[in-house]
């Protein structure tokens, strides 16, 4: 025996019953000697194999011969040849709570920049390289879609009312990027005054809102922020980003999603409305430029948005609390500030509502 | 150096005749899995998700080398690379479907007809891949379902066929012809689950012995039954508080009552999951034998609902920071509940000379060895 040698108490197992011999495992150099109840056996220690380290767990020595040794986690096993060398770095990061503690502040940094400033800017990129074509196949079978199951039906808008929204509709696309891909569409419709962008730049708008709207000016600004959403390539960056999150969230509550059924799927349904209202605004922002760019006012999409959410209140007085807007309050302000933007910039626009 | 050991072990008094339990415990700790967690999570962000195949080795040693059944921890021996490889091909397969599903809907049927055509072989590879990697004293767990086994235990009675050929062709429109498929679907789910469940017991085998499964689907759809009563009472006392309140008060008031009274609903939801995850466990395992071997699971619904609350309201609160402590109190109850009996001698298990866990590593190179399972 010399300084060397060192001794492990543990279990054998021969891989052909599941039943644990006690034994002491030997190694002193390139020897190794397992000892048994009554008998015992030399390897060379090159031949052993070490399973990795994890948490304070038991660890196995496989032999040569097929048995197995099983002993108590050890520094005098980081001496043996190792089962799985690039384990190895990643225990040894586990072992310490520091590392723990910034790996958390890695996570925390990575997820809020992506969030916020990364996911944004690459979807917005992204989009930009995929050609809308993609999107119009899509467009096309949602309106056939919604055409056939009820949704919509033909309009009553007099010829004359179309005509002259036409025109306006056209005199906004005039020069975009996206020009001629625009399609508008006139529906009635059970989903009462509303306008939607379709993948692929086919604008809807129903009957209700064209009646909802008092001058053409107002139905105008509620296609210049549908012509947002379209020039702006929201439909494409909406699955982008939308995928994203689902990704990154499935990997972050993999652990939880099976513990706990709230936890997995709140978290994406409020990233993703964050997401939606940031476009919004950002439609917004696209259609009060693109108005005044044509000297129209801002002022007529603050009008609009004001009497809908007046009528809206009285027509579904019990359920009100489920359809409040926070937000349209905000919009209309955003809204006169752009109309009286040129001209005022500086001075706070102090609005009654 | 078999026999002598073999008889030495072996040869206590007690244990003749009357079945004696093995004691299992669970000695993972919130502290030490919060580590291991932190790391790998960061790495697999760090890495774009390439490291998350890494992370399910590590988290899976974890807990197989913690749960320890007389005085041995279970060993997992899963190698990264076959589950990178199963990762990439899920998310391939995944993306297909995905882009088919927002873009080119027009192949869609053909998608959904490969997806149900590929399940079974998922199935087999994914319990293939777990029992091979999953090993206790030496020994590792076979199974030796095939393609067409898993074939006849997922399709059998035409419930998926019926549903993707309804989906394919749009029945859905049809409300009532979809109401239909759907009622028949649900009345037949728990005989389902019981062919599923007997197709992976039954061809699961240690030491050469298979497990036998003895549920029937009348049990099964007991579970299921008695959760859908749950959810069904707490939508009536939702639905009738509503109504009482939406009669008379305010909108103010009826705010107030819509949200007071969605809790019994959401309440309801969350006890009718946590009952078929103790029930549905509970049965799975109690029915279950493995040679000498028999299983004795104890899960409460009310108990696993308190357990998924907490756990919620703790990650919620801590950010998520107290999801691994969620993880090791979850699995300590599991562990708890469960016994563990033998009747007879643990030697009634032979292992052959693929089953030493080195022999496991053999079979690496092998194409198929991936891990599909999620």
């Amino acid at each position: 025996m010399n300084a060397g040698t060192v001794t492990l108490q543990g279990q054998y197992y021969d891989g052909r019953q599941p039943i644990g011999v006690p034994a002491t495992l030997v190694f002193a150099g390139p020897e190794a000697m397992l000892i048994g109840a009554n008998r015992s056996h030399g390897y060379a220690t090159r031949q052993l194999l070490v399973s990795p380290r994890v948490g304070r767990a038991e660890r196995f020595i496989s032999l040569p011969d097929g048995g197995q040794f099983q002993c108590a986690d050890q520094p005098a096993l980081d001496h043996l040849p190792h089962e799985s060398q690039s384990e190895g770095l990643v225990a040894w990061l586990e072992k310490h709570l520091s590392v723990a503690l910034a790996s958390v502040a890695v996570i925390a940094a990575l997820l809020l920049a992506a969030y916020f400033y990364g996911l944004p800017a690459v979807a917005e990129r992204v989009a930009a390289r995929i050609p809308i074509e993609t999107e119009q196949a899509v467009g096309r079978e949602a309106l056939v879609w919604l055409d056939n199951n009820q949704w919509f039906k033909p309009t009553h808008l007099e010829q004359d009312t179309q005509n002259q929204i036409r025109e306006g509709f056209d005199m906004l696309r005039s020069g975009l990027p996206l020009e001629r891909h625009y399609q508008l569409e006139f529906r009635a419709s059970v989903i009462g005054a509303n306008a939607l962008a379709l993948p692929g730049g086919t604008i809807v708008i129903t009957d209700d809102m064209v009646h909802a709207a008092e001058t053409v000016d107002e139905v105008l600004a509620v296609l210049a922020h549908e012509i947002g959403h379209v020039e702006l390539r929201h439909t494409m960056r909406h699955v982008l980003q939308n995928s994203a999150v689902a990704v990154v969230a499935a990997t972050l509550t993999a652990d939880a999603a099976s513990l706990s059924v709230a936890v997995a799927g709140l978290p994406v349904v409020l990233a993703q409305t964050k997401y939606s209202r940031e476009f919004e605004a950002e439609a917004d922002d696209f259609a009060f430029k693109l108005l005044k760019r044509h000297d129209r006012s801002p002022e007529a999409f603050a009008t609009l948005m004001e009497r809908l959410a007046k009528k809206h209140d009285e027509d579904q007085h019990a359920f009100a609390f489920l359809s409040t807007h926070p937000v349209t309050a905000e919009r209309v302000k955003r809204a006169r500030a752009a109309a009286n933007g040129s001209a005022s910039t500086n001075h706070p626009i102090t609005q009654k509502k | 150096m078999t026999e002598p050991y073999a008889n030495l072990a072996e040869r206590s008094p007690e244990n003749s005749g009357q079945p004696r339990a093995l004691i299992l415990e669970f000695r993972g700790s919130a502290r030490d899995y919060f580590r291991i967690w932190a790391v790998n999570l960061c790495l697999t962000l760090l890495t774009a998700g390439i490291f998350s195949a890494w992370a399910k080795v590590r988290k899976k040693r974890y807990f197989y080398s913690h749960v320890i059944l007389d005085g041995t921890p279970f060993q997992y021996l899963g190698r990264p690379i076959p589950i990178l490889k199963g990762r990439v091909i899920a998310a391939t397969l995944f993306s297909v479907y995905y882009l088919s599903s927002h873009f080119f809907t027009s192949v869609m049927p053909y998608i959904l007809a490969a997806g149900a055509a590929l399940a079974p072989w998922v199935i087999v590879r994914s319990a293939a891949f777990n029992a091979r990697y999953s090993a206790f004293r030496n020994m590792t767990f076979r199974f030796d379902g095939n393609y067409l086994g898993a074939l006849q235990a997922i399709y059998a009675w035409g419930l998926i066929p019926a549903l993707v050929v309804g989906t394919m062709f749009q029945w859905w429109g049809n409300y009532k012809g979809a109401a239909a498929l759907f009622g028949i679907f649900g009345l037949a789910f728990p005989w389902w689950i019981s062919r599923l469940k007997n197709f992976i017991v039954s061809h699961t085998s240690f030491g050469g012995e298979n497990g036998k499964f003895s549920a029937t689907g009348g049990q099964f759809f007991k579970v299921y039954f008695i959760a859908g009563l749950i959810v069904i009472g707490a939508g009536i006392i939702t639905g009738l508080g509503i109504a009482g309140v939406a009669a008379s008060a305010s909108i103010k008031k009826s705010q107030f009552a819509f949200l007071l009274f969605s809790l019994p609903f959401y309440a309801g939801y969350v006890f009718a999951f946590a009952y078929v995850q103790a029930h549905r466990g509970n049965l799975v395992w109690n029915q279950t034998r493995l040679g000498p071997l028999r299983f004795h699971s104890t899960l409460r619904g009310g108990a696993m609902a308190w357990l998924y609350l907490t756990n919620a309201i703790a990650i919620v609160a801590s950010v998520g920071l107290l999801t691994p402590w969620a993880v090791i109190r979850t699995l300590k109850y599991r562990t708890d509940h469960m016994r563990v009996l033998v009747e007879g001698e643990l030697s009634y298990f032979h292992g052959g000379d693929t089953s030493a866990v080195q022999a496991a590593g053999a079979e690496l190179g092998e194409f198929f060895d991936v891990d599909l399972s999620l």
